[in-house]
């Protein structure tokens, strides 16, 4: 095996275990904001974390909406110079879960083996969230998590904002800027990545599709965006994001750099541009939106070249659409996303006329029904397409690898839920592959069907 | 003399003029808090496009406030109330709840919105002649010939036909057990008269 076709497998393996990442559980519905504003989650949330009308406002205005005892302080011209609540805005979210695939996983050697199937993990995932105000127009949304899977507490969603109001042309204006780690992670519709419904619970194992880079950056960019919202209806946003990776020791400190692709992070060359254009149109308790937002990655690729060398480059353009219906007894919503990426791999494949461009295109369409809040059930589809590519679709891997050399992958998802109280979910889960990575039968090459993945998921959530 | 009366004059306009000033920042701090909070329930100018939520633009002040008061000492306790109001009244203070009031009364009101023909006649009768033999009061005794409101009895005109329509079921099953003559005439309506004479006022 030559050292080009290792570095091409661990490659594999490394966007492997990205799109593992992506598919990992999301964060929730956090009772901070319930404390601090005294209000209950069906307030912001259909069913968390699907936000309302009202949730997507209270968001966009910068979390700042507090009904509780404040320290405050002005300066010598009259102006608050500090608003504090009395007691922090801090919750918990607990997710214990049981996942079993048709097919067991090999258990040896192989990435993404499991000695068991039929895996529990207590907890698969557990939060601690700070999520409010910490001054008069700023506010915050900041999640530490520790995973089963990794073993550790590592840094999850952040977003912080600051936001004001204007009136323009009579109608007010609210503009803002925030500061987060995520692409999408900021927004307000649940039809972009960072917070698509239905199945913001997944399981965590079988992670067998392949992710566009939007979808696929959460904590390893930190970025800033500006955004307008007029007459609760034109949203736009802006925004540039730079590689900012955890996990890797200072150079200062004589380890290696926080940037040194050498460790096994693609590092983005200069800032990332992100951009986001969404329309809402609210017609008594329905509304809907339409929008589009995309990003453009120019990436040193893991362990490949220096800062100096050439780039691999991403394109991702999405279109996106929500419709929501939150009635007293009923809740009906649909979303549905289409994302196009393109990528020229002048890095990883300088010399290949064939297989050195091409791209990668993901839909997504979700509906569920929740009855009294209480009685959920929820069917979801999913579709990968793309162009056939050695270099990062390889075979020869036992089930993440593609015989084919293609990611094509298509699976719906069904889901029933209990709600016996506004911050506990039960859930049950079934997925079922019609085609992974290229195939429906011995996909990997290594004897796997794409149905073997099909997963089972039994979840407990929990947020206090 | 005359120069002390200019003075006079100009000290005078100076006060006309800085008192004025004040009262604008007065009322505008109003504004801007009903703009950044109430406003993304209740919407722009207190005309909520959601029926979800109550339209404010135009509501009596004595009505508003009380109803503030009841929300934030906890009287008000219908599941709505519980669920946003309780938490967003529990710090508004006394002048607070009072400016809120006097801004939200002096904004125009919703036009009338029509409904189905047949059911706006029978809550008309509903409401300019009561339920005589179940002792149900005309609701145009207390609430207005044109659905206006009168001081603590609300405006209902122009108000969403849904949100009067759970105001009333609300009050039939106790839950909004604050109001003693709502309460009774809530026992006695059926849901079909509830919705006759909700659609009727929200017509107004």
């Amino acid at each position: 095996m030559s050292v080009r076709t290792v570095l091409k497998r661990a490659l594999a393996l490394a966007a492997g275990l990205a799109s593992a990442l992506a598919l990992m559980p999301a964060a929730q519905a956090v009772p901070s904001f319930a404390r601090q504003t005294g209000m209950a989650c069906e307030a912001c949330h259909t069913i968390f974390p699907e936000l309302t009308s009202f949730g997507r406002l209270f968001k966009l205005n910068g979390y700042v909406i507090d009904n509780l005892p404040q320290v405050k302080a002005v300066g010598s011209d009259n102006k608050e110079s500090l608003l504090l609540n009395w007691l922090p805005p801090i919750s918990m979210q607990f997710i214990g879960s049981f996942t079993k695939t048709k097919g067991a996983l090999p258990d040896s050697g192989t990435a993404g083996g499991v000695a068991q199937n039929g895996s529990a993990s207590f907890p698969e995932q557990a939060s601690l969230f700070y999520a409010g105000r910490i001054a008069p127009k700023l506010g915050g949304f900041v999640q530490i998590t520790y995973s089963s899977q990794s073993g550790k507490m590592a840094w999850d969603n952040t977003d912080i904002r600051y936001a004001d109001q204007a009136t323009v042309l009579g109608n007010s204006l609210i503009y803002g800027f925030t500061l987060n780690n995520n692409p999408t992670v900021q927004d307000v519709w649940n039809s972009t990545p960072a917070w698509t419904v239905p199945f913001d619970q997944r399981s965590s194992l079988a992670p067998v599709n392949i992710s566009t880079q939007i979808e696929s950056l959460s904590g390893a960019v930190a970025g800033v965006s500006a955004y307008t919202y007029w007459r609760n209806m034109v949203y736009g946003e802006v925004g540039v994001y730079r590689s900012a990776p955890s996990g890797v020791s200072n150079s200062s400190t004589g380890g290696n750099g926080p940037l040194d692709s050498s460790q096994g992070v693609n590092v983005l060359k200069n800032g990332a541009p992100y951009w986001r254009f969404a329309i809402e149109k609210q017609w008594d308790r329905t509304s809907l939106s339409v929008g589009t937002f995309g990003m453009l990655t120019d990436y040193h690729p893991a362990g490949l070249n220096a800062a100096s060398g050439p780039t691999d480059r991403f394109r991702d353009v999405a279109f996106d659409t929500q419709f929501q219906y939150a009635g007293d007894d009923h809740l009906f919503s649909l979303q549905a996303s289409y994302i196009k990426e393109n990528f020229t791999l002048s890095a990883t494949a300088p010399d290949d006329p064939i297989d050195g461009a091409g791209d990668l295109k993901t839909r997504r369409i979700g509906v569920s029904y929740y009855y009294q809040r209480r009685y959920g059930a929820s069917l979801g589809y999913f579709s990968t397409t793309g162009s056939v590519n050695t270099h990062r679709y390889p075979g020869g891997i036992a089930v993440l690898g593609s015989a084919s050399n293609t990611p094509d992958t298509s699976a719906a998802t069904m889901e029933l839920d209990f709600i016996p109280w506004q911050n506990v979910k039960l859930g049950l889960q079934y997925t079922k592959y019609y085609k992974v990575r290229g195939g429906t039968d011995n996909y990997d090459g290594a004897g796997r069907n794409a149905s073997d993945n099909n997963t089972l998921y039994l979840f407990a959530w929990f947020a206090y | 003399m005359k120069q002390m009366l200019r003075r006079s004059a100009l000290f005078v306009g100076l006060v006309a003029l800085a008192s004025s000033l004040g009262l604008a920042a007065e009322d505008s701090e109003t504004a801007h808090y009903a703009n950044q909070v109430c406003s993304t329930c209740h919407g722009v100018h207190g005309n909520s496009p959601s029926s979800a939520f109550p339209r404010l633009a135009g509501q009596t002040a004595p009505y508003l406030e009380t109803q503030l008061r009841a929300f934030k000492d906890r009287s008000r306790g219908d599941p709505a109330a519980q669920a946003y109001m309780w938490g967003m009244a529990s710090q508004l203070d006394e002048d607070k709840i009072k400016a809120l009031a006097k801004y939200y009364a002096a904004l125009p009101p919703a036009h009338g919105t029509a409904g189905p023909a047949a059911r706006v006649a029978a809550g008309r009768a509903l409401y300019e002649q009561g339920l005589p033999e179940e002792g149900v009061p005309a609701c145009v005794a207390c609430h207005g010939p044109n659905a206006e409101g009168n001081e603590l009895y609300p405006r209902l005109a122009g108000q969403h036909a849904p949100y009067l329509v759970k105001q009333l079921a609300y009050f039939k099953a106790l839950q909004r057990s604050n109001q003693p003559i709502m309460q009774l005439v809530g026992q006695k309506l059926s849901f079909e008269q509830m919705e006759a004479v909700a659609a009727y006022a929200a017509s107004r």
